[in-house]
């Protein structure tokens, strides 16, 4: 027996949330589909094959205020940030959930990062199974599959008109509509298969490429524009700056990435990583081999975001796929 | 027209004539509102885009640029570059929302008090009439 | 036709790198996807028959020609490319002896994303005016007779006839979708400062902040930077990931400048730019 909601139901439900928190689901701008904060169900799109950003600016936003320090009363008072309202995100899949994972070894690692916490503490996440796979796609050679369950509060699974519902958390059961949810005998439909790239052992290959011509090679087209690392649901880097003036101090965190030029630049105008080569790789050892190496488990999810926008088509699998052949070679 | 609402105007001033013209207003005791904020530059071409964006960034409802009469430049040649630079960036400014009245471009002598504080009275009432600038 | 203009780029390519007279073409290959184009660097003369010519090479490669200034590099460009390449030259960003310009007259490319292809010109080759480079060393594919656009602005005449609150709010709503990754930026083959204005920590003009005021900043300056300099070849655009209308702000000043100062940029390699020179007796509103 399975337990299922009716589309007609699920949007009833979605409202209901919506009087009661914030719901972030993805939704229509300007011709592209983005997670956003909305106000009636009926905005939310239920179908569609994945957002330009990955949900991750819920948790570590594009540009978010550390703290304030400001004068009142002839004393100063530093007045950290907090993240008080419940907030439901709503139709994210699996990949998706797995790059909250991700994220969640460096940041809630002690000691925690404290906005990231609050964030993820007050968010219950509904996603959405994949019902067909982009031809970018390749989340089961990652770690996670079109229906994973994991990393995620609540998973629903679209069959025709309904959706199976899975609660796999306490949280996620307790937001559960006991009203609106029925028991089925229907079963979730085989998950769509994306395409398989050959991750098996690449840990070990990444160790012996890094001093490869390859990786200046594949950075001569790159044009360092930060728009992989932006729309990636595993990365997390970020810039702090203070903000000045005479009421007061604003500390501002926001993204920024490994691929911009600068981006390691010292006091004194050292930069380890002066050259295009070096740049790229750094994502690109990150995800294959710093990452697992420190966590255990690949830092890419597979869902092909970057494929799709990188403007000069700097494509992961065909990386990974050159990689493993190089390691073979080597090894002749 | 709102209630008690004051303009703020940011001015830059080239040091040799925009500048003096409204030291000229002011020594003859020509009265001009208060509601212009004076930047000395040492020539009119010495504004930068950055600066006039900048300044309405930071609050300015309305920027004034105020050099030498072409031909007249202290340093020969810079306000030509200055005509024309504004000459592109009035339009587009208006093209991006922010209306035509706030920005002004004007040439005023050493010898034109009178002129500075007339102009910057104008200034004022249009701004005055138009609102606050809205921040996107 | 197109198979044509590939044949002949390879060959000409192929000369060039077994005669060592360049270190490198860049050039076009297909990309992953089977579908689309991608830069290709080719080093050796196997690489070469990589090198493909159709409508879906989109990409401006005069972008990576300053990345290359030490090399000595031949470079396939389209008429808007070799356009940037004389804005480059004129700025004395490369050096003439240093680059080899396989001009290919263009049969204008495609609106494409990754895995998808469609069959309609992209909007900026609808209104192109010269389908054969205006500078080159080599020209692949037979000149045809130009028909110029009837009104190479009519979008933009049709924003600038809006009223100034539904500008506003149209530029707001664009600007607030912006994630200040700087894609266009680096997109783009006129962007080439060592330091944009954005790094700038004294006088901080725009710092790291999102928000809709910095947005707004940045892409008005940039664009204003660009006056006089783009050449509207919207790779800025399409490397945009959330659809910012990037090329509204690009043309309205490339219209402007053309009306104001007669002049459009990249048809040469030694004008003067149009904000570094000035005509004394010009009339242009401004203060009269």
């Amino acid at each position: 027996m399975t337990q299922i909601i009716s589309r007609q139901d699920l949007l009833s439900w979605l409202e209901r949330l919506i009087g009661e928190r914030i719901v972030i689901a993805p939704a229509q701008s300007n011709g592209l589909v983005l997670f956003q904060r909305v106000s009636r169900a009926e905005d939310i799109v239920l179908d569609f094959d994945n957002t330009v950003l990955s949900p991750k600016e819920s948790f570590l936003p594009l540009s978010e205020v550390l703290f304030t320090v400001a004068k009142e009363n002839g004393d100063i008072k530093l007045m950290p940030a907090t993240v008080a309202e419940e907030m439901v995100l709503f139709g994210l899949h699996p990949c998706d959930a797995k790059g909250m994972a991700v994220i969640d070894q460096p940041l809630l690692a002690a000691p925690a990062d404290d906005l990231y916490q609050q964030h993820r503490a007050r968010t219950t996440l509904i996603g959405l199974a994949c019902s067909q796979a982009g031809p970018e796609c390749f989340c089961t050679s990652m770690g996670t599959a079109p229906d994973d369950p994991s990393n995620l509060d609540i998973l629903l699974t679209r069959v025709n008109d309904s959706y199976i519902v899975q609660a796999t958390t306490e949280k996620g059961k307790a937001l559960l509509p006991s009203d609106l949810i029925a028991q089925s005998e229907v079963t979730a439909p085989p998950p769509p298969s994306p395409q398989a790239v050959p991750t098996e052992g690449i840990v070990e290959v990444m160790r012996g490429a890094f001093e490869s011509p390859y990786w200046s090679r594949l950075a001569d087209r790159c044009l360092h524009c930060n728009l992989c690392a932006y729309v990636c649901p595993t990365c997390y880097c970020f810039d702090i700056r203070d903000y000045v003036d005479e009421g007061g101090i604003e500390r501002v965190r926001s993204w920024e990435s490994c691929q911009s030029p600068g981006f390691t630049r010292l006091a004194g105008g050292y930069d380890p990583r002066p050259t295009k080569g070096a740049r790229l790789r750094q994502r690109f050892y990150h995800k294959l081999s710093y990452f697992p190496e420190h966590f255990g488990h690949l830092g890419c999810v597979g869902c092909g975001r970057c494929v799709r926008y990188c403007p000069v088509n700097i494509d992961i699998r065909e990386i990974i796929n050159d990689i493993q052949k190089l390691g073979a070679q080597s090894e002749c | 027209m709102i209630e008690g609402y004051q303009p703020k105007i940011i001015g830059f001033l080239c040091n040799w004539c925009g500048y003096a013209g409204a030291d000229l207003a002011g020594t003859s005791r020509i009265t001009y509102p208060a509601n212009i904020r004076v930047i000395r530059v040492p020539c009119s071409g010495r504004v930068d885009p950055l600066l006039v964006i900048k300044s309405f960034q930071q609050g300015a409802d309305g920027v004034l640029v105020a050099g030498c009469h072409p031909g007249e430049c202290h340093y020969v040649e810079g306000n030509y570059y200055t005509r024309r630079r504004f000459a592109l960036l009035h339009p587009f400014l208006e093209y991006l929302g922010i209306e035509k009245q706030r920005f002004r471009v004007e040439w005023v002598s050493a010898s034109e008090g009178k002129k500075f504080s007339q102009l910057v009275s104008s200034f004022t009432e249009e701004l005055a009439k138009l609102g606050p600038r809205r921040e996107a | 036709m197109q198979e044509g203009l590939t044949q002949q780029i390879r060959e000409k390519a192929r000369e060039l790198l077994t005669s060592a007279a360049v270190d490198c073409i860049i050039g076009y290959e297909r990309a992953s996807d089977g579908l689309t184009a991608r830069p290709l660097f080719a080093y050796e003369p196997n690489d070469v028959d990589k090198l493909i010519f159709d409508q879906t090479c989109t990409h401006n490669l005069s972008r990576f020609l300053v990345d290359k200034r030490d090399s000595t590099v031949a470079i396939v460009a389209k008429p808007c490319d070799s356009r940037a390449v004389n804005l480059l030259l004129a700025e004395k960003q490369i050096q003439r002896e240093r680059v080899y310009v396989i001009g290919v007259v263009c049969p204008g490319i495609v609106e494409a994303t990754w895995g998808q292809i469609n069959d309609r010109l992209q909007a900026r080759c609808q209104l192109c005016r010269e389908h054969t480079p205006p500078m080159y060393d080599f020209l692949v594919g037979e000149p045809t007779a130009e028909e110029p656009p009837v009104e190479p602005y009519h979008d933009v005449a049709e924003l600038e006839a809006k009223s100034v609150a539904e500008r506003q709010s149209f530029w707001a709503e664009q600007f607030a979708r912006c994630i200040r990754c700087y894609a266009c930026r680096q997109a783009c083959p006129g962007c080439y400062c060592t330091e944009c204005f954005v790094e700038q920590l004294d006088p901080q003009w725009v710092g790291i902040r999102v928000a809709p005021a910095e947005n707004e900043f940045w892409h008005i300056i940039r664009a204003f930077h660009l006056a006089g300099r783009c050449i509207a070849c919207n790779e800025c655009e399409r490397a945009c990931p959330v659809n910012i209308p990037l090329s509204l702000l690009n043309r309205k000043l490339e219209k402007d400048v053309l009306e104001l100062f007669a002049f459009r940029s990249g048809l040469s390699a030694e004008a003067l730019l149009p904000l570094a020179t000035f005509k004394k007796e010009e009339r242009l509103g401004m203060g009269e």
